[in-house]
C-alpha cells in the first residue's frame, strides 16, 4: 500500500507535518513498515480540500485532528 | 580581469554601556575590482571616539581611492583631527587593506593589530616595512593574492578580550590566529568569520565588552553563480522557454515552489522525488530532481530565506542556524550567502489560485515582494543579481 502525503506550501500551512509525523508514529506502533509506503509529494492541485492524502491513486482530506481515524480506516483495515 | 572577487564583512561590538562604537570601517570600491578598506578605531569610546575614526577612515578611504601617497594621508590626518581636550592628542589607529585588480593587496598598518593572514587554510605571516611617518611608526606590506587568500584586521578590543578577567595578557593575536585558523577555509563567508570572532571577544569580556571591538574580514574568491526559479510563468506557454532559459546557465540550480519544480521536472523528464524529513517543523521538506541541484517548497522557504538574510545584514545572529541544518531554508541560504557571487533569478508571475485563499498567510503580492526584498538583502551583501521575470 502507498500513502502520499502532500507537502506543498498550502497543505503545509494546514499541518502536513502533524499529518506525516502521525502516520509515522502510527505505522510503526501497528508494525506495517514492510507493508505500508509512506511518500511525500508536492501541490496535488487539489489545495481546498487540503490537507491531500492518497492511498494507492484514491484521495482523501484529512486534517492532523483525522489522522488516527484516516489510520484506522483507510490504511489498518485495508492492508 | 581574472575571476577572482572580493567578498568583505564585518562586526563591531560597542564599548560596554556605549551607544555609539568608537571604530569605524569605510570601503571604496571602485573600478577595475580596486577597492580601499580602512578600519580605524577612535581615541577612548562614545561620542569623541566615533568622531575620529568616522574623520580618519573617511579621510583616508578617500584620499587613498584618488591615488594620493600614504604620507600626505597622514599629515592631513594629523591636521585636521580634533585634539582631545583631556588627553591633548588628536588621535586615532588605523589599518588600510587596498585591493588592486584583486591580484595584489597592499596593507598598512598604524597602531592596530597587524592583519592576520591565512593561506590554503593555514596562518600566513605577511612580512612588513616599518616606515615612520610625521613621527608615527607604520607597518607596510603587499602581497600578491591567491583564491582563497583571508585577511582579517582587527582593533585592539579583539586583543584586549578578557584581560584581566578570563585571560591574563588578553586574547593575544597570535591565540587569535590560531583560533580562526581552524575556520579560515571551511565556506564561511567574511561576515560569519567576522562574528565568529567578535562573539568569541563577547564572550571572553563576560558579555560587557571594555573597548570597542571589531573585526574585519577579506576574502578572495572565484566568482561563482548560481540559478534559482521560483513560481510559474503567467503565460502557461512559456514553460519551456523558462525552464530552458534557467537550465541554459552555467552554476548550480535552485527550483522553488512546487508546480514550479513539476514544470521543470515535465521538461527534464525526471521524476521529482520528495524527503519527508523535517529538520525544521516550520519549513516543509525538500526533494530532488535529478538535474537539479536543490528542489524546495516556495513561498515559505524564501519566506525564511529571506529573514536570514535581513538578519544577516544587520546582527547575524541566525548564521547559527543556517550555517549546518538541513531544511530547505538553510540549504539555499547557504548556497546564496556563502556559495554565490552572481545570482541569477528566474521569477515566474502566475497566480496560484490555491494561494488566493484570504485565510492562509500568503499570496501573489507577497511572492513578489518576498523576490524584491531577497534581492536587495543580497545586493547588500556585495553580490551580483539579475531577476528575469515571465
Amino acid at each position: 500500500m502507498k500513502v502520499t502525503v502532500c507537502i506543498g506550501s498550502s497543505c503545509h500551512l494546514k499541518g502536513s507535518r502533524n499529518i506525516v509525523e502521525g502516520l509515522q508514529n502510527l505505522i510503526a506502533e501497528n508494525n506495517l513498515k514492510d507493508k505500508v509506503e509512506l511518500g511525500g509529494t508536492f501541490c496535488m492541485n487539489n489545495c481546498q480540500n487540503g490537507v491531500c492524502v492518497t492511498v494507492d491513486d484514491k484521495n482523501f482530506s484529512v486534517s492532523p485532528d483525522t489522522v488516527e481515524e484516516f489510520f484506522n480506516t483507510e490504511i489498518l483495515a485495508k492492508v | 580581469m581574472n575571476n577572482l572577487c572580493a567578498d568583505i564583512g564585518w562586526k563591531s561590538l560597542n564599548h560596554y554601556g556605549e551607544q555609539l562604537c568608537g571604530d569605524h570601517i569605510e570601503i571604496i570600491e571602485m573600478e577595475d575590482d580596486n577597492t580601499v578598506l580602512v578600519l580605524a578605531d577612535g581615541l577612548g569610546s562614545g561620542v569623541k571616539a566615533s568622531i575620529l575614526s568616522t574623520l580618519t577612515s573617511k579621510i583616508i578611504a578617500t584620499m587613498t581611492s584618488q591615488g594620493i601617497s600614504l604620507e600626505e594621508c597622514v599629515k592631513t590626518i594629523a591636521a585636521t583631527l580634533p585634539i582631545c581636550k583631556v588627553r591633548e592628542v588628536a588621535y586615532s589607529t588605523f589599518t588600510i587593506i587596498r585591493l588592486i585588480h584583486n591580484e595584489e593587496a597592499e596593507i598598512i598598518c598604524y597602531d592596530n593589530p597587524d592583519v592576520i593572514m591565512f593561506r590554503d587554510g593555514k596562518i600566513y605571516e605577511i612580512p612588513f616595512k616599518t616606515m615612520n611617518i610625521e613621527g608615527k611608526i607604520i607597518h607596510k606590506s603587499s602581497v600578491k593574492l591567491r583564491e582563497n587568500d583571508t585577511f582579517i584586521a582587527m582593533s585592539d578590543g579583539c586583543i584586549h578580550a578578557g584581560v584581566g578577567m578570563s585571560l591574563n595578557f588578553g586574547w593575544e593575536r597570535k591565540d587569535i590566529a590560531e583560533f580562526m585558523e581552524t575556520i579560515s577555509d571551511v565556506g564561511f563567508t567574511a561576515k560569519t568569520l567576522s562574528t565568529v570572532l567578535t562573539d568569541q571577544c563577547l564572550k571572553l569580556y563576560g558579555g560587557n565588552p571594555g573597548d570597542d571591538t571589531t573585526a574585519l574580514a577579506v576574502r578572495i574568491r572565484a566568482r561563482q553563480q548560481i540559478n534559482l526559479m521560483i513560481g510559474p510563468p503567467s503565460d502557461r506557454n512559456d514553460c519551456d522557454k523558462m525552464v530552458s532559459l534557467f537550465l541554459s546557465k552555467g552554476g548550480k540550480r535552485i527550483v522553488c515552489g512546487g508546480t514550479t519544480s513539476t514544470i521543470v521536472s515535465q521538461y527534464l523528464k525526471k521524476p521529482i522525488i520528495p524527503n519527508i524529513n523535517y529538520y525544521d517543523p516550520e519549513i516543509p521538506p525538500t526533494a530532488t530532481i535529478e538535474g537539479v541541484d536543490l528542489v524546495t517548497e516556495g513561498v515559505i522557504t524564501i519566506n525564511r530565506v529571506n529573514e536570514y538574510a535581513k538578519d544577516y545584514l544587520s546582527n547575524n545572529e541566525s548564521y547559527k542556524q543556517w550555517n549546518y541544518k538541513q531544511d530547505g531554508a538553510a540549504l539555499i541560504s547557504r548556497m546564496l550567502f556563502e556559495e554565490a557571487t552572481d545570482i541569477n533569478f528566474y521569477v515566474g508571475r502566475a497566480v496560484n489560485p490555491a494561494h488566493q485563499n484570504p485565510n492562509l498567510p500568503i499570496n501573489f503580492n507577497i511572492k513578489m515582494q518576498l523576490v524584491n526584498e531577497l534581492s536587495e538583502s543580497l545586493k547588500k551583501m556585495g553580490k551580483k543579481i539579475k531577476v528575469n521575470y515571465f
